[in-house]
């Protein structure tokens, strides 16, 4: 076709001894993800897959358009709600209003305009602050440009507020993909989640515009705590008296991140996952066992100075971004176990660790990100001890 | 004298730096670097005391029995600490809050019993008096480097001068927190290290182990 | 001290005790004790003297910083002023918190609070306790400012209380009235930088100026929040953004300490003009 055409007539300037020989790795992005790439190895020993890396990575993001849309959705449902009471403010608003869709929270499509007018200027910047670092690098290490980082600056989107300030936006993705990824080598590398590292900088930096009641609906003048705010501070029965349901909580019609709401199009995606087998079911067994029993054992021991020990476990899987990291952050290959055994503890590890945070430390309502990067951080430990006692039983057994 | 006075002072600035060549001192250059007048203080305060203590380690090293020669160095490291510590209490009290235990804990500042053992133990009094305030200096290069990202960028200001008036001043500067915790002296000094060995890539460590690589062609 | 580089070197067997000393090997049992000893003596001199001849310096820095706290409190400081003369217009006394009264019992200048609080002599554990500090203290040092003509100007309360990550320690300035807050001031904490230690932020400090704490009717409203409560403005102060519980740690220790089990004793007195 006319496109390949043009990619092998200019192919020569950027291969070894070409004009534009160190420009190689911009042109083999484009390229790579346009076409499919041409080159196998050459030398044995061959590994036949179906699946490739590039494979993965489409897999992921294709498993997030659930998410995706569903958040369009809830951010335009929620700041309509919102400007019904309070009016409209901002230039998103301005561009609604211009376009004549209005602000009617029972209109789904107005809804997902408004929604996107957060989405696409967040994920537009990420996509470009990300890929200026990715670029920097893969010029200077003369390597390609990975996939990869599609997926966390997807993943990365969906998992910030909607009212983060897009100059925060880049901030963050700069620091997920260069302290996170890259000074450890790159994509394969990574021994943390790049886009969750990039949000917990964000978290911290920031804290004001990343936790709190006012943060999650992007209108001004809006304050209305979070589902977890209730719970750590009232207990879940209070629930209720905010108008938050089980089932508001399940489908994603509440408060919160972007994509990060429904529970519902989270298990979507992990359905896709499971099904291609991009993501390993021990990791996500093992995940849920913790969390489930862990937060049993707190309604068990009871509390009567903290009304979040009450919490039963349907309801951490419902609220906050238990869900979102579930599928997408503590299944992700590089920074999680890489045994089997491991992967079961790996997860185990994360559930208990969130309902840890969540219910004792009086700071943090939500611990999915710092669970996430603490079982990172545990991951290659785990590993170690699971091959070390395989190791000890092979040996009994001569 | 294999070295001069100067590259004595000169060679622990950079080629040779206690933080970011030895790593050493890392402890103390996380709690006080939040603001630059603390790390300054701090600076001072390390330098002075690994400049004296080598000294009199010198001074005594032919008489101190090697059985106890680390107890008569902490000693004499700890009596000088102790000194200016009770100095800074006397004449610095706002800055000796900030430091509060950090003050204490050059005692066991691996810089100042490194140069000690290292050095002192070897040399005359006068070159390890020069060698002590190189590192001490080294030391306090890094720390202010550290200090003035952290304060810049955590605080708006510089010397507790404000530079960037901050959102909750009524400016319109967004303090980057994170800068103010502890932990992000990892970070910067992390970040320091890496521009370092870019910049002389003798300092790059030889790799523990090697990836083999196949020729794919 | 002399510099001995070779000490292997044949000596002069005439030279005195101390070149006999210097020239015997290191290693040697009575050597070592000897430089052991020796050492110790000079180290602990020098760190002896250098504590003895700063104490008087140090104390006079202790006691300025906290006298700076409640001089800026009271709304009296200036960068460069001399604190020790102006905090000379202060009264300090001790209070009986129960009764309200002054007692003679301690001297002002030398009552440590912080040690009263947790002496089991002088000082209770708390049933209820919403400022999360343990144990009371039955005495406390409190401060009166008297304009030129004698009459009550200001008082200055300790207060102290359980934020998030730490007790935070200040003075809170009533007007003449008792139930006017001048000014409130913490001057030690170890809240998140950012957050919960923007308590020291002079913008957030402003508020409090002229806050009541009772009604009426007497009844306690003052509050820190994030809405007005239905006593109304003058009641509330803004709680800080994203520092939930660093806000509600402030206004726990406030209320506490504005209640009956605080200074309320003393506050009626100062109300009715008995001060």
């Amino acid at each position: 076709m006319g496109l390949r055409s043009f990619f092998d007539r200019i192919e020569p300037n950027f291969v070894h001894g070409g004009k534009y020989e160190k420009y190689f790795p911009i042109y083999e992005m484009v390229e790579s993800f346009l076409f499919t790439p041409k080159t196998v190895t050459t030398v044995a020993p061959h590994a036949r897959s179906y699946i490739d890396m590039k494979r993965i990575m489409t897999y992921v993001v294709i498993a997030t358009i659930p998410c995706i849309l569903f958040g369009l959705y809830n951010v335009g449902l929620q700041s309509n709600m919102a400007i019904q009471e309070f009016g409209p403010s901002g230039w998103r608003a301005g561009l609604i209003g211009a376009l004549g869709i209005g602000f009617n929270p029972n209109n789904p499509l107005a809804n997902m305009l408004h929604g996107l007018t957060y989405f696409l200027p967040i994920y537009i910047v990420t996509l470009v602050a990300g890929g200026i670092w990715e670029v920097v690098f893969a010029t200077v290490r003369r390597h390609e440009v990975n996939e990869g980082f599609l997926v966390t600056s997807m993943l990365y989107t969906l998992i910030l507020p909607a009212s983060t300030p897009l100059w925060q936006v880049a901030l963050g993705i700069s620091f997920g993909v260069v302290i996170g990824k890259e000074v450890f080598g790159g994509t394969g590398k990574n021994f943390l989640n790049p886009a969750l590292v990039g949000r917990a900088f964000l978290y911290f930096a920031y804290p004001a515009y990343m936790s709190g009641d006012t943060i999650w609906t992007p209108v001004d003048g809006f304050s209305g705590a979070t589902a977890l705010a209730v719970t750590a501070s009232e207990g879940v029965g209070q629930l209720g008296a905010y108008g938050i349901t089980w089932w508001d909580a399940f489908i994603g019609t509440i408060q919160g991140c972007i994509g990060e709401t429904s529970t519902l199009a989270c298990l979507i995606g992990l359905g896709f996952l499971l099904f291609t087998k991009i993501a390993n079911y021990r990791m996500v067994v093992g995940c849920l066992a913790g969390m489930i029993g862990f937060s049993l054992l707190l309604n068990l021991v009871g509390s009567d100075t903290n009304p979040a020990f009450a919490t039963p476990w349907y309801w951490h899987l419902v609220m906050g971004g238990y869900a979102f990291g579930l599928v997408f952050m503590v299944t992700e290959p590089v920074s999680g176990s890489h045994t089997n055994v491991g992967r079961y503890i790996y997860g185990a590890l994360i559930g208990f660790m969130v309902v840890m945070i969540r219910v004792v430390n009086p700071a943090f309502p939500e611990g999915m990100m710092l669970a996430i990067l603490f079982g990172n951080v545990f991951a290659p430990l785990i590993d170690y001890f699971v091959v070390q006692a395989n190791i000890r039983r092979r040996a009994r057994r001569v | 004298m294999a070295q001069t006075y100067r590259d004595m002072l000169v060679d622990p600035m950079v080629d040779n730096n206690p933080i970011t060549l030895q790593v050493l001192g890392i402890c103390s250059a996380l709690a006080v670097t939040s603001s630059l007048k603390v790390a300054l203080v701090m600076a001072i305060a390390v330098t002075l005391v690994t400049a004296f203590s080598s000294m009199f380690i010198s001074a005594l090293r032919s008489q101190i029995p090697s059985s106890i020669r680390i107890i008569v160095q902490m000693i004499i490291i700890a009596s000088l600490v102790i000194v200016v510590d009770q100095a800074l209490k006397a004449y610095a009290y706002e800055i000796s809050k900030t430091l509060s235990v950090f003050v204490g804990l050059i005692i066991t500042n691996c810089i100042v019993m490194g140069r000690a053992e290292a050095f002192a133990m070897k040399n005359p009094p006068i070159d390890s008096f020069i060698d002590g305030i190189g590192n001490g200096l080294g030391y306090g290069l890094i720390l202010m480097m550290v200090g003035f990202i952290r304060e810049l960028f955590g605080s708006g200001s510089l010397f507790g001068i404000t530079i960037m008036p901050t959102v909750n001043n009524g400016g319109w500067y967004v303090p980057n927190g994170l800068l103010l915790l502890p932990p992000s002296a990892f970070f910067v000094i992390g970040l320091l290290i890496w521009g370092f060995r870019t910049w002389k890539p003798a300092q790059v460590e030889e790799r523990e182990y090697r990836i083999q690589t196949v020729e794919a062609h | 001290m002399s510099d001995q580089d070779n000490p292997e070197e044949p000596q002069d067997q005439s030279q005195g005790l101390i070149r006999r000393f210097l020239d015997t090997p290191p290693d040697n049992v009575g050597k070592t004790v000897t430089v052991a000893l020796g050492l110790c003596l000079v180290a602990s001199m020098v760190v002896s003297a250098a504590a003895v001849s700063l104490r008087p310096l140090q104390e006079r820095n202790a006691a300025l910083d906290k006298q700076v706290n409640i001089v800026e409190v009271a709304g009296l400081y200036e960068p460069g002023m001399d604190v020790a003369t102006a905090f000379e217009s202060f009264e300090p006394h001790v209070l009986e918190l129960a009764t309200g009264e002054f007692t003679d019992q301690f001297d002002a200048y030398e009552f440590d609070d912080r040690a009263a609080a947790s002496d089991v002599t002088l000082s209770a554990p708390l049933d209820d306790d919403p400022a999360g500090i343990g144990r009371q203290a039955d005495y406390v040092t409190v401060y009166v400012l008297r304009d030129d003509a004698g009459a009550l100007d200001k008082v200055i309360l300790p207060v102290y209380g359980y934020g998030l990550w730490s007790t935070l320690y200040g003075f809170i300035a009533l007007e003449e009235d008792g139930n006017t807050i001048y000014g409130l001031q913490f001057y030690e904490h170890a809240e998140t930088p950012g957050l919960g230690a923007e308590v020291d932020n002079p913008r957030w400090k402003a508020l409090w100026r002229g806050k009541k704490l009772r009604d009426d009717e007497g009844d306690l409203e003052i509050n820190v929040g994030k809405s007005v409560t239905a006593a109304g403005p003058e009641y509330h102060v803004d709680a800080l953004s994203g520092a939930t519980l660093t806000s509600r740690g402030v206004d726990n220790l406030v209320r506490f300490w504005m209640s009956e089990q605080g200074f309320e004793p003393f506050l009626e007195r100062v109300r009715e003009g008995e001060i």
